[in-house]
Order: structure tokens, then sequence, then C-alpha cells
């Protein structure tokens, strides 16, 4: 299998941030990014740089309110009682200078990655910076401004009319801004395997959200147990995402890997490896391979540990993007650039090891729940496709 | 809020003594109720529902089924001491009198005039508008212990953290001394508020274990 890569970003992209002191740190793009070069990832990809979204792109899946509201607050304006009324001003979405020009870049940035795999440019892109999938028509959500999937998936269909696009969600986090903004759209597949809402942020997600009316089992959700490990997610996704993207036929796939289902990310209560952030993306690509002559666009997403996670988990999904392999040992010049920096020692190797991460006491009975949840997709769900 | 009136459904399908079994099966099914308030002279007379109406008519494929449609008509089939609900009535207490009778659908009466129906769907629907189930955010659950105040310290919590709430109740601990509290906040990293919880002497029931 082949097909060429490109890596979307710019410099510009890494101003989407709220401080050092907020979980959502745009240094995890940066520090993904010097570890991809000194793995030798880099070398014959330059960064492609795309334009901000504009106004009118973001206008396809956010409402103008919002929009003048995200402007605002990007600008220091509003006032606040009116700006929380959109989730503006929040610890999750503060109101940070420039959020609306850093978030438009995004979404711009997810959208030129779509319109490039579209027109033949390249087979399959990858934008770290992208996979804000929390954030809603008018309302910002766990840390997300602007729906750049959305945006992307909307103009699509109106540049491409009758495309049939899937968006494949694996972040720990239910992917609930894209699906409310095609729940009613038949044309759109989004498949978001995550940890279930129990105990854990946005709270929906359930197998029985599966689209409406004419859209009904176009929206697939797999709620995972807490503590659900690779092996587990893998069989899940192996039982799901194959029959559901065959059944659908989609001319493009948009993946967003938000990779804070690891066993170490301190917001969720997962317990994958990166062996999940490796198998996931080989997946997908062969699956855009097997049925859209590979068109691919990969995005980012969650990740809070920064150290340890983020920089490994996304250098190996850029791996699978570009088609290269993955070396063994994370580059010392890497580790020294960044290990000062660091509050935790940085791993060694660019796997874990699965003898760091033991399988939990419950682990059977987590993975005998899991099958449980995936009959009730492949019961209710699957056969609308 | 959290009134009949706010869950209840204004345009109600209602039906006539004299129509058939079969006339009134149809409108279930064309209208999607199941609930069918008897109207006669503007005045209700009673209730009939899709249930009532099947199980007085022979089962599907049964040859006398489509005779006895025709020849039954609801004054047969329905029921005459109709349990109403007013609209200005809490919901709870309409969701009250269908769990006690076991009945999905109760007609919204003020003074003599049908105003409404409000059924178990309804109740539900308000029950997830009540919790904030279709809106984002993260679930809390905490112990109370029973003393005053406790609710509004761990309120304060969500307060001094800048997260505001989505929804709030609290009610007995199942298998457990005392009450709890369900908070959804609208974070998805209520870890500051659980360590804060933690630090005053809170219990936040998380997940199992590994």
């Amino acid at each position: 299998m082949s097909g060429k890569a490109i890596l979307v970003h710019d410099r510009e992209l890494e101003k989407y941030g709220f401080g050092p002191d907020h979980p959502f740190n745009p240094l995890r793009i940066r520090m993904t990014l010097e570890l991809c070069e000194a793995a030798g990832l880099l070398e014959g990809y330059d960064f492609t740089a795309t334009e901000s979204a504009t106004e009118s792109d973001l206008l396809t899946v956010h409402s103008l309110n919002y929009v003048r509201r995200v402007q605002q607050a990007g600008l220091g304006e509003g006032e606040p009682e009116d700006l929380v009324h959109y989730g503006i001003g929040t610890p999750d979405n503060p109101a940070v200078p420039g959020v609306h020009d850093a978030g438009a870049k995004i979404s711009g940035a997810v959208l030129g990655a779509c319109r490039m795999v579209m027109s033949g440019v390249a087979d399959h892109a990858m934008c770290i910076s992208g996979g804000l999938h929390h954030a809603l028509r008018s309302k910002a959500s766990g840390f997300c401004f602007y729906n750049d999937a959305g945006v992307a998936i909307a103009r699509l269909k109106e540049e491409h009319p009758g495309i049939r696009i899937a968006y494949i969600d694996t972040d720990a986090h239910h992917g609930d801004g894209v699906q409310w903004m095609f729940y009613d759209d038949p044309e759109v597949l989004t498949i978001s395997m995550h940890e279930s809402g129990r105990y854990l942020f946005p709270g929906t997600g359930g197998v029985e959200e599966l689209g409406r009316g004419a859209a009904a089992g176009y929206s697939v959700n797999v709620p995972l147990d807490p503590f659900t490990g690779t092996a587990s997610w893998l069989e899940c996704f192996e039982a799901v995402v194959p029959v559901a993207l065959r059944a659908f036929g989609p001319d493009i796939i948009i993946s967003q890997n938000g990779c804070d289902g690891h066993r170490l990310d301190p917001l969720t209560h997962l317990a994958a490896t990166t062996r999940l952030y490796e198998e996931v993306p080989r997946r997908v690509h062969d699956l855009a391979h097997e049925l859209c002559d590979g068109r691919w666009v990969a995005t980012g997403g969650g990740g809070y540990d920064i150290w340890r996670v983020v920089p490994r988990a996304w250098t190996a999904l850029w791996a699978v993007v570009s088609h290269q392999d993955l070396p063994e040992k994370v580059p010392e010049s890497w580790i020294e650039s960044r290990q000062a920096g660091s509050p935790v020692e940085l791993p060694r190797l660019m796997r874990d090891d699965p003898a760091d991460f033991p399988e939990g006491p419950r682990a059977a009975e987590i993975a005998g729940r899991n099958r449980r949840t995936v009959e009730a997709v492949e019961r209710r769900v699957l056969p609308l496709i | 809020m959290l009134l009949v009136r706010d869950s209840m459904t204004r345009q109600v399908v209602t039906i006539g003594l004299k129509n058939t079994a079969a006339e009134a099966l149809k409108l279930c099914r064309e209208r999607s109720v199941r609930h069918l308030p008897v109207v006669e002279r503007d005045e209700l007379v009673g209730m009939v529902s899709d249930r009532d109406l099947r199980s007085a008519t022979p089962a599907f494929g049964d040859p006398a089924r489509a005779a006895a449609l025709q020849k039954i008509v609801v004054s047969d089939v329905m029921t005459r001491d109709v349990v109403k609900i007013r609209p200005d009535d809490p919901i709870e207490m309409a969701a009250n009198v269908m769990r006690e009778r076991g009945i999905g659908g109760l007609p919204v009466v003020d003074g003599s005039a049908l105003v409404g129906i409000v059924t178990s769907s309804d109740v539900m629907q308000a029950l997830v508008l009540l919790l904030g189930a279709h809106e984002p955010g993260s679930r809390l659950e905490i112990s109370l212990p029973e003393r005053v105040g406790s609710l509004a310290e761990v309120a304060g919590v969500f307060r001094d953290a800048g997260v505001s709430v989505v929804s709030v109740v609290s009610g007995p601990a199942s298998g457990r001394d005392g009450r709890v509290a369900v908070f959804r906040g609208d974070t998805i990293d209520p870890g500051p508020v659980v360590q804060r919880l933690e630090e005053v002497g809170y219990t936040v029931y998380g997940p199992p274990s590994e």
C-alpha cells in the first residue's frame, strides 16, 4: 500500500492554546513535530501551509451569533455574562486573545487538507492541530471553539455534491460536536469509540444515539468501559468499523486521533498503550485504500499527557500516514532537548513495553462488557447503514 | 418549571364514542400515538389505548379479526373512570400517578376542558431536560453527609472552580448511608473540583477499578 502523504502545518497553528496551566497546551504539537524530525520522519516532507477558514466557511456549521462572540472574545471584547452563554470564558474555554484567528486557522488547515486529498494533490494528509470535535453549533465546549472536521465536511459536501464522508473518532471522549452537526445526514457516517459517558465528559455517545430520520444508523457509537485496554479496544474496532465503512462506501475518510485513551492520560479512565495509536491508523489507512482510493485525512484531538504520550502517539500516526517505519528508540537528541522542561521522565522507547502496563484484574470482565456493547451496535445500528 | 403544562402535548388526537376499533387503531398508527382521549360533545368521557383495542379484538391472522374490528366501537372498550391531571400540577405528580396506576398517558383537564395529554414519553423528556442528559457535562456522584449546608458546600466548590453546574439532584443513597448528590458540571476536566471535594472530606464515586 502506498500513496503520497502531506503534513499540513505552520507555526500559526501552534497559537491555539490557553496558557501553560491549561491542559490543552500547544507545546504538544511542537514536541510531536520535533520528535518526528529527530526520528528522521520529516525528510522529504515540507510543512504544507493553508489559508484560514473564512467566516463563511465557519458559518457552514456555526451560527453567526456564536462566531461574533468568538471574534469578540479574541479581541478582549464582549460581556462575560453574554459570552458564557456561548461557553466562552469558562475554565475549559477561556476567552484568550486571538482565539478566533487561531481557531479559524485550524479549521482552514483541516479543510485545506481535505481539499488537497480530494483534488489528488495527496492521498493522505495529517493535521495534528485539528480534531476539535466538541465545538457545537453555538457553543464552545471541551477546549474546542470551532469544529474543524465539521467545517471541512460541510464544505466538501458543497463542493462535491453527493459525496459520502466517513468520520472516525477514537478520542477518549465522545465526538459529540461532529455527531450532532450531521445527525440528520445519511451522507455523513460518524463513528465514535470512546469511554462511556458514565464517568466522563461529555456524557453522551450511547449506542442508541444512532442518527435521526433517514440518517438512522449513520451515527455509530461504541461506548467503552472505563479501564478498557488496547486488546479489547482493538477487538471492538475490528468488529464495528470495517463493517460500518464497507456498508457505507465512503469517498473520503476523516479520522480524529485523540490519544487521551492512553493509560497515562490524566483526564480519562481508559488504559490503552501506544500500540492502539499505531494499529488504529494502520487499519484506517488500509480501509481507505480498500474503499476510497486511499483518500484519508488524519487529525489530532485530545491528549493530555503531553510529555510521555502525545509526541509518541502522533509520531506513530505520521509514520503510518507517510508509510515510514517507526524507529525503536526515542532519539537521544529529542530527550536531551526536552527532558529539562518535563515534570516526568521521558520514555526511551517509541512503543510502550506491555510489561509496564499489565492488565488489571477486571480486564476479562471489562472486555466482556465491551463485547456486549458491540453486540448491541451490531444488532441495532449497523443493519441500518 | 416542571409543571404538566410545560411537558404536555397540546394538539390532542381524540376519538368519538361511536368510532370503530378499526378507525381508532388506524388513527393511532397514522398519528403515532398510543392513547386516545374519547370526546363526546366537547366533554372528555373516556380514554382508550391501542393496547385496549388490541386486546379486545382477535389476533392478527385470525379470520374473525376484520369483522371484529368493524363491529367493536370505542365505547365498548374504553376506560370510563378516567384518571386526569391538571396543567398546573407538578410533572412528578403525573409521573407518580402513572406509576401507581400502571398507565402510560393522562388527559390534562382544565375545568372541564381537555387541554392536553401527558404520556410517559413526555415524562422521560422532562427527566432528560432536568438532568441535562442531552448536554455536554461531567457527571459526578458525591456522598452527602446528613447535615445542613453540605449541598451548598459542594456547590461552592464548583463555584470556586468557575465550573457551572448543568444540573444537580440529590436523593437517598442506594445501599449506602446518607444521601448522594449527582452534579453535572460543564467541564471536560473535573479533576480540580474532585480534588477539592476530597480535600474537604467528600467522597466522589469514580469508576470501580482496573
